[in-house]
């Protein structure tokens, strides 16, 4: 097993007040006065509040099983469903990842909305999201760049709870990294805290590649990625 | 309509709150909703007149327009906010029972779930459709939701969940309530929901959207 453990300063993000207008829905050219000079605060905020960090472990010990599209990581029974299997099954390893923005940005949202200062409440939502996605992404290319070198490729990242991977195997996942791993805990219901968190498994290989068109795989309408690809 | 309550409901519908709120820039050093108001009551308009010609038609075009994809997130909130200013001026009338309101409703994000801004939207519309919302927050237990039930007999509840894991909590929560009180109407949302699941548990009805919910309180005391 291969573990890493990345800390990234807010400013590696490359976060614009633009790209937030973008995942909240406006399209370029709109008039967005009403969240932009917000926006920019709670990013500046941010930069002061976040404690962003990603750990993943590399492991070898793993088993595609065609027959009901599941995948055995270290003996763990994962039912990953059809489209991620079908985008992982090359893989010769498996990463686990966490990756957060800590628990501040989550509980500022939480007291604005409780404040009933609900714009500002939601912005906090969307910016700790973009956060701990844009962090996700520069693990990734770490993750990229070190196997590259020996002639192998990365797949997308898939988390429980996406492309019909039922959300309450991210107890399973937890049981592949030590306790308080990435200072993520697990509730009952499968929520993560920090609330600002991510999870999931990429997977490492010779015969895999990275697909810019899952969501068209997907029926999840709401989804998040859906929403930023559109 | 008079002319105070057209400018109410303009400054509900594009999220004008008070004369200092800087938004919208077209309406910059304006009278907001909460000084429209005032006024309106000082000049004699009944509370309920301004509740029913303004707030409630205005929270509604808002409504729509989101569902339509007119709008976003943050121009409801922010209609939501100038509604509230405007509410505030209201609310001793509600509890002097001079002024009705349409009705109850009881709201909470189901047990073992913390996510607040579907609910939260979901309450402000229905507040905006003339209701009194009773918000019970997140991560509410069966036994916090029968309480509520008891103490405001006739309320309408609203469940919410986000995830698949505690959308499970919702069929508990609806099977207590119905056998306590069958008569109740219990509506539920949130992102993995669906109308055959709310078939499923017995739950009244499924909206994909704040809006959805509004039309549905509407119809069961029209």
């Amino acid at each position: 097993m291969t573990k890493s453990t990345f800390h990234f300063e807010f400013n590696d993000l490359n976060l614009s007040v633009s790209q937030i207008e973008g995942i909240i829905g406006y399209k370029e050219g709109e008039d967005s006065a009403l969240v932009s000079g917000l926006i920019g605060e709670i990013l500046k905020e941010s930069e002061k509040i976040c404690n962003i960090k990603a750990e993943y472990i590399i492991y070898k010990d793993i088993l595609f099983n065609y027959a009901d599209k599941s995948l055995n990581i270290s003996e763990i029974n994962f039912q990953i469903k059809r489209i991620v299997f079908s985008q992982i099954k090359g893989s010769d390893s498996v990463v686990v990842f966490l990756c957060t923005a800590g628990k501040e940005i989550g509980i500022k949202s939480r007291e604005a909305m409780h404040e009933k200062d609900l714009l500002r409440g939601y912005i906090y939502d969307v910016v700790g999201s973009e956060i701990v996605e844009a962090a996700a992404d520069l693990m990734q290319n770490e993750l990229e760049k070190s196997v590259i070198s020996s002639g192998k490729k990365i797949t997308n990242r898939y988390s429980p709870g996406y492309c019909g991977w039922y959300v309450g195997e991210q107890h399973k996942l937890f049981q592949l990294v030590p306790d308080n791993y990435c200072g993520i805990r697990l509730t009952p219901s499968a929520l993560m805290d920090p609330v600002k968190s991510v999870s999931g498994i990429i997977g490492i290989g010779e015969q895999v590649k990275m697909n810019p068109y899952t969501c068209g795989l997907c029926d999840q309408k709401d989804c998040i990625y859906r929403k930023k690809r559109q | 309509m008079n002319d105070i309550l057209e400018k109410i409901a303009l400054c509900v519908e594009f999220g004008k709150i008070n004369k200092v709120s800087p938004y919208p820039p077209d309406m910059k050093d304006q009278d907001g909703a909460d000084e429209l108001a005032k006024r309106a009551l000082d000049e004699g308009t009944k509370p309920d007149e301004i509740l029913d010609k303004a707030l409630v038609p205005a929270m509604a075009k808002v409504g729509n327009k989101f569902s339509r994809k007119e709008i976003y997130v943050p121009q409801m909130l922010m209609a939501a906010k100038a509604m509230n200013s405007a509410m505030v001026h209201l609310k001793p009338y509600f509890q002097s029972g001079e002024t009705k309101r349409k009705g109850k409703f009881v709201i909470g994000t189901v047990s073992g779930d913390l996510h607040d801004i579907g609910k939260n939207l979901v309450a402000m519309m229905i507040e905006g459709g003339g209701w009194e919302v009773i918000d019970l927050g997140v991560d509410v237990s069966t036994e916090k939701f029968m309480k509520a039930m008891d103490e405001n007999p006739g309320a309408v509840l609203g469940l919410s969940a986000l995830l698949t894991t505690t959308m499970e909590n919702m069929k508990k929560t609806v099977a207590a309530i119905k056998e306590k009180q069958p008569g109740s109407k219990i509506l539920i949302g949130g992102a993995p929901v669906t109308k055959e699941y709310c078939e499923k548990i017995g739950a009244d009805y499924y909206s994909p959207d704040p809006q959805g919910a509004v039309n549905y309180l509407k119809q069961l005391v029209s």
